[in-house]
């Protein structure tokens, strides 16, 4: 196997004969924060459940941890995973230590692991209090306890951040980015949220209508980002047949012309240019086609497919 | 691994309802039992077998297979509620040990209910003023039946397993010892699951020996239990897991 610890090869899932997830090909690198990025009901959830075990794939194949995920392998994938998928898991009537001691007996974690992770998710304060009693906040944050519990090599985390308010979504997403450096830990974390993974991951895979339709390092989603210089005149005709007749392509949209990115040098003689025409230039910006951009697009390619 | 999976399970019932439960009902069931052998005196004139009878009556009828039923219930519910499936089945547990382990606790919940009806007919038997010896056969009474309701547990769990409602596998015990009674009264008792507790427990002939061999009864019982301890594993093994 490479470096890959997850690698899927043609999973597919079908539900009353429609494929929820198409022939993905998912490839996670040894210690990345992979965010796992669609729109809601694209087929994360199904996927991510496919790599736990928890739903049996219609096709295709599971390699994770360097083991082929079937029935033979199952324990051993799963004694090195912790998991957080859909909702926090927790019995109510229990309170967030005894939660923990629960999974701590079954794992056969030592005793101490409960009160570090704990820690870790900042509920040391409120561990006698019922599950039942915590805010969604806690419970998510009793669910990353519980996940973390036997310091798995692998962690899957589905919407980790759904439901949270403003705080509660920049702890999690603090605690998410801590734990490759902190424990070693690869970590696939999935959101509708494009802002959110970026600003978690390192490697990303668009999933839209069940197909993954991007997978790269983040870096190299940044860089699908296009530059554009938005030109506003006075006479905007005049001035794009200037710049045409100096070898620089516009495109007209709305009030401004569009200019490919140039150099700084470039755009001052433009300037000087157009001046010397009397031509008054009004406004001139910088314009980024941002990543919700390339997401949209993406997802919407994915959906006229 | 399987002891640590029962050890977590017993942890899931702390402070938890199912013991309010283990209490009421055994009381209920002795409650009605002693109060209609108080009113047949006339007819009841065996001390402490006819005792016997109006408990079993109640108990194996009615309060003891919707007890079993509860309790199956409750350990599913444990799990269905929170999303806790999708925690349980991504332990490092093997799926027959999971299963198991559910059993287990649920045949030890049904033992101590069987040792509390065994005191209660003792105190009932006290109050009502029996002075004959205690029938030496009432252990053995209290341990077939043990091990019957194991059984109708087996069944139980796969019902509760399946189907995410807590009225169905109390509704079904109770449905399934109406039938038991009328198997056992047709004589065929060993062949059908629900009778095999009136049959163990002697509610129709308080004797020490049962209407069958106890052969017949340990292969009757113990395959009756493989049957519904295997439906749950397989289920478990086939079905996606389904959380919410």
């Amino acid at each position: 196997m490479s470096e890959s610890i997850i690698e899927t090869k043609g999973l597919c899932k079908s539900y009353g004969g429609t494929l929820r997830v198409k022939d993905l090909h998912m490839v996670v690198p040894e210690g990345a924060i992979y965010g796992f990025l669609g729109p809601n009901g694209a087929g994360k959830s199904t996927t991510l459940k496919m790599l736990l075990g928890l739903t049996h794939p219609t096709g295709g194949e599971i390699e994770i941890l360097h083991q082929r995920m079937n029935d033979k392998n199952r324990l051993s994938v799963l004694r090195d995973i912790g998991s957080l998928i859909e909702s926090p898991s927790y019995y109510g009537h229990l309170t967030g230590e005894e939660n923990l001691r629960i999974l701590q007996i079954l794992r056969k974690a030592p005793e101490q692991n409960i009160a570090e992770v704990l820690k870790i998710v900042r509920l040391t304060g409120q561990k006698d209090k019922k599950a039942s009693q915590y805010s969604l906040g806690m419970k998510q944050r009793l669910g990353l306890a519980a996940a973390l519990l036997s310091h798995p090599r692998l962690l899957i985390l589905d919407e980790p951040t759904n439901g949270l308010d403003p705080a509660g979504i920049q702890e999690m997403r603090e605690l998410i980015c801590e734990l490759p450096q902190q424990f070693g830990m690869t970590v696939v974390v999935s959101s509708h949220l494009l802002s959110e993974i970026d600003q978690m991951a390192t490697h990303v895979g668009v999933i839209a209508n069940g197909v993954l339709v991007y997978q790269d390092t983040m870096a190299h989603l940044h860089e699908k980002s296009e530059h554009h210089l938005a030109l506003r005149t006075l006479n905007n005709a005049s001035a794009q047949a200037l710049l045409r007749h100096h070898g620089i392509i516009s495109e007209q949209r709305e009030e401004v012309l569009l200019l490919p990115p140039l150099p700084d040098r470039t755009i001052a003689d433009c300037i000087s240019m157009l001046t010397a025409q009397q031509i008054g230039i009004v406004r001139i910006e910088d314009r980024r086609k941002n990543l919700e951009d390339i997401f949209l697009a993406l997802t919407e390619g994915a959906a006229s497919l | 691994m399987l002891i640590r999976s029962i050890r977590a399970e017993y942890r899931k019932l702390r402070r938890s309802y199912i013991w309010l439960a283990l209490l009421i009902m055994p009381v209920m069931s002795a409650g009605f039992g002693t109060f209609n052998y108080l009113n047949n005196l006339g007819m009841l004139t065996q001390q402490w077998y006819s005792l016997w009878t109006q408990h079993a009556l109640f108990y194996c009828t009615l309060f003891a297979p919707a007890l079993t039923g509860v309790y199956c219930a409750y350990l599913c519910r444990l799990e269905h509620l929170n999303h806790n499936w999708n925690t349980v089945m991504t332990q490092p547990i093997p799926i027959p040990t999971i299963v198991l382990a559910k059993l287990t606790v649920v045949s030890g919940l049904t033992a101590l209910t069987q040792l509390f009806i065994g005191a209660l007919f003792l105190l009932s038997g006290k109050l009502a003023g029996l002075t004959a010896p205690i029938p030496t056969a009432l252990p053995l009474w209290l341990l077939r039946g043990w091990w019957s309701l194991t059984t109708e547990a087996a069944l139980l769990l796969f019902l509760a397993l399946a189907i995410r409602s807590f009225a169905i596998p109390v509704g079904a015990g109770i449905l399934g010892g109406f039938c038991g009674i009328a198997a056992l009264v047709k004589g065929f008792g060993i062949y059908f699951p629900f009778s095999l507790l009136p049959l163990s427990m002697c509610s129709h002939n308080p004797s020490d020996s049962m209407e069958c061999s106890t052969a017949a009864f340990v292969i009757s019982s113990t395959g009756f239990f493989l049957f519904g301890y295997l439906l749950c594993v397989l289920w478990k093994k086939h079905r996606d897991t389904q959380a919410g």
